[in-house]
């Protein structure tokens, strides 16, 4: 018995994959020249909380409907370019899939200046989120046929999150509440690829003074990942978020999630 | 200098783009499947068998791909092959009353699918919802009369309905080393009438159909394969899985039966499942989405196939699931699975239009050699 191996269309398939990254480079390239002159140099609540701090992921992806996944999630992230000090982050998430499709998970972490020459201890605080993914819509054909992938899968979601740093600001807590419209596109067989948008908007808050007017700032997040690295479960995502206003930089992260399957 | 020459000029960032590029094009480059032809000597084959599911719907005018492509692999070996229609064998209810305008339309259809099983190869239909009067009242008895019409296209040729007579199954037949078991899954969901006076099924509750699958699936010899056959999936990344375009998310509040996620639906999948639990079968082979789907099963069944693409006027799309192996949304296609002498299982998907390098569009064993 013998096995031959063919390498079907692969200078096409590059050339497609290419194409697809140009065009979504130069998506975002303009954001990214809009940005500000850094203007103020407390964290603002939008870059205090993990919507702010953590890079975005892809939204997850479909799973058997008979099944609810638990899973749980690492992420790092830095944000750059805001001003005089970079922010960097780590959190821990725990994730559950409802019948293998929206999510709904809760994070944990901590974020700090970096290179701080505060003496009062407030380089740090802690940050906490929760945050519900809904799948709208997941179909394939037009984008299958568009990449030449068969397997090719489109999600467009909805994405609700709520986060809460204390002591961010000379004590002051942040709250910040978010909504977002995230799309993905997952192609390849043995290997997921996923390319993903995360356009939204975020409205951060004083949650110690509480009478001051909330704010609102808009975000784009972009990034790309590997489901199923190695693993059924194992999925990695790269992103960087670009918040459109004044001095907040580029976010700029990694997360490592896993699902436990039955 | 502004925040883009800032932010292209910094060297962390820049290691930070060229691993987005790699991983991108090397996802591209290296992780796409590969298609592996293997040739297998003919002599060490004991059986093969195709699938083909939903191709109640061929073209009036001409026999095309790929219920002829299916016809010309299983005519290559006939005394071997065994080709298995795996539901909604006629669009869009099964047959009607005789007398009714659609009669002759609904013979026709179904005279495509068994003319397409070559001489002296076996072939076996499936009930599904559609031919089950598309779920109505007429059901129970557009079954008999399905049985009726391929018994007398048959002529005597190995190629009849199973479970006949509107009965529930579980029907064995062995062929070899292999056992398959065949089920009509639609008489968990349908509505109406389900038996009547001259049913005489020798099973007819749903316990009792669990507990005769429970036996079925568990044959004697450490060597045997079992696969399980029915219309309706236990996993599916159609548009029965409440995929699938903007409506649906909310299929899953339509209470539609004929969608995994309704109640009826679940309570039959987990008593199947709940039959193979200790003795897994090698694959549970269904259609109902048209789309080609192999997938992984879990605990209770190795493999999950869905290939409902048999006719090319119904293809639909699917999506990639966690559990997909492969997936072809919107392409006709069947499977083939070829039961080597001793051991090994080689599983091939052919799709309509294929590749450039040919229909074969995926292969795996789904038992080692």
């Amino acid at each position: 018995m013998s096995a031959r191996p063919l390498y079907l269309d692969r200078q096409r398939q590059l050339l497609r994959a290419l194409h697809f990254f140009v065009a979504a480079a130069a998506l975002y390239a303009p954001a990214l020249a809009r940005g500000q002159t850094p203007t103020s140099l407390p964290v603002l609540a939008a870059e205090a909380t993990p919507i702010g701090a953590l890079p975005p992921v892809a939204l997850p992806m479909p799973a058997s409907r008979d099944h609810n996944y638990w899973g749980t999630r690492l992420q790092v992230g830095q944000r750059r370019e805001r001003g005089l000090e970079d922010l960097l982050a780590v959190a821990a998430g725990v994730d559950y899939q409802v019948r293998g499709g929206s999510i709904f998970g809760v994070t944990a972490g901590y974020q700090w200046r970096q290179n701080c020459q505060s003496t009062n201890g407030d380089c740090g605080h802690t940050l906490y989120g929760a945050r519900a993914r809904f799948n709208l819509i997941t179909g394939g054909p037009t984008i299958a046929g568009v990449l030449g992938d068969d397997g090719a899968t489109s999600t467009l979601g909805t994405e609700l999150g709520f986060g809460f740093a204390p002591d961010v600001n000379d004590a002051q807590n942040a709250c910040t509440l978010d909504v977002g419209l995230p799309l993905s596109i997952a192609m390849l067989e043995r290997l997921h690829l996923v390319t993903f948008l995360t356009p939204g908007v975020v409205w951060d808050l004083d949650c110690s003074a509480g009478d001051t007017k909330p704010q609102r700032s808009y975000f784009m997040g972009f990034g790309i990942g590997l489901q199923q690295l190695g693993f059924r479960g194992l999925d990695v995502n790269i992103g960087v978020q670009r918040m459109f206003r004044g001095a907040t930089g580029v976010q700029f992260g990694v997360t490592v999630s896993w699902i436990r399957l039955p | 200098m502004t925040l883009l020459e800032n932010w292209i000029g910094n060297p962390r960032l820049k290691v930070a783009v060229a691993v987005l590029c790699a991983l991108g094009v090397g996802g591209f480059a290296g992780c796409r499947q590969q298609i592996k032809l293997w040739e297998l000597p003919p002599e060490e084959i004991e059986t093969t068998l195709f699938l083909i599911g939903d191709a109640g719907e061929p073209d009036p005018r001409q026999v095309g791909p790929p219920l002829d492509s299916l016809t010309a692999q299983a005519a290559a070996a006939p005394e071997r092959s065994v080709i298995v229609f795996l539901g909604d064998n006629i669009y869009p209810a099964g047959i009607p009353a005789e007398g009714a305008a659609e009669w002759a339309d609904a013979r026709r259809r179904v005279e495509a699918q068994v003319r397409a099983v070559p001489p002296g190869a076996q072939g076996i239909f499936l009930p599904g919802n559609h031919d089950w009067s598309n779920s109505g009242p007429f059901g129970l008895y557009a079954i008999r009369l399905q049985e009726q019409f391929i018994a007398s296209l048959a002529r005597g040729r190995g190629v009849r309905l199973l479970p006949g007579n509107g009965c529930p199954g579980p029907v064995s037949t062995d062929f070899g080393r292999l056992r398959l078991v065949s089920l009509d899954t639609q008489w968990w969901l349908h509505s109406f009438i389900v038996r009547d006076s001259v049913s005489n099924c020798p099973v007819n509750t749903m316990a009792a159909v669990t507990d005769a699958l429970r036996a079925q699936v568990r044959p004697s010899g450490d060597a045997r394969i079992v696969i399980v056959a029915a219309h309706h999936p236990l996993i599916t990344g159609g548009e029965h899985g409440s995929y699938c375009g903007v409506t649906g998310p909310f299929r899953r509040f339509g209470g539609r039966s004929q969608d995994i996620m309704s109640s009826g639906n679940r309570t039959m999948r987990d008593s199947l499942r709940s039959a193979f639990a200790g003795r897994p079968p090698l694959a549970f082979v269904a259609g109902h989405d048209h789309s080609l789907q192999v997938l992984r099963g879990g605990d209770e069944v190795d493999y999950l196939l869905v290939s409902g693409a048999g006719a090319p006027a119904k293809v639909s799309c699917a999506v990639r699931l966690r559990e997909s192996y492969y997936v072809s949304g919107r392409s006709a296609g069947f499977m083939r699975l070829d039961i080597m002498k001793g051991k090994g299982v080689l599983l091939r998907v052919f799709r309509y239009p294929g590749r450039s390098t040919g229909a074969l569009v995926y292969s795996r064993w789904l038992e080692p050699r």
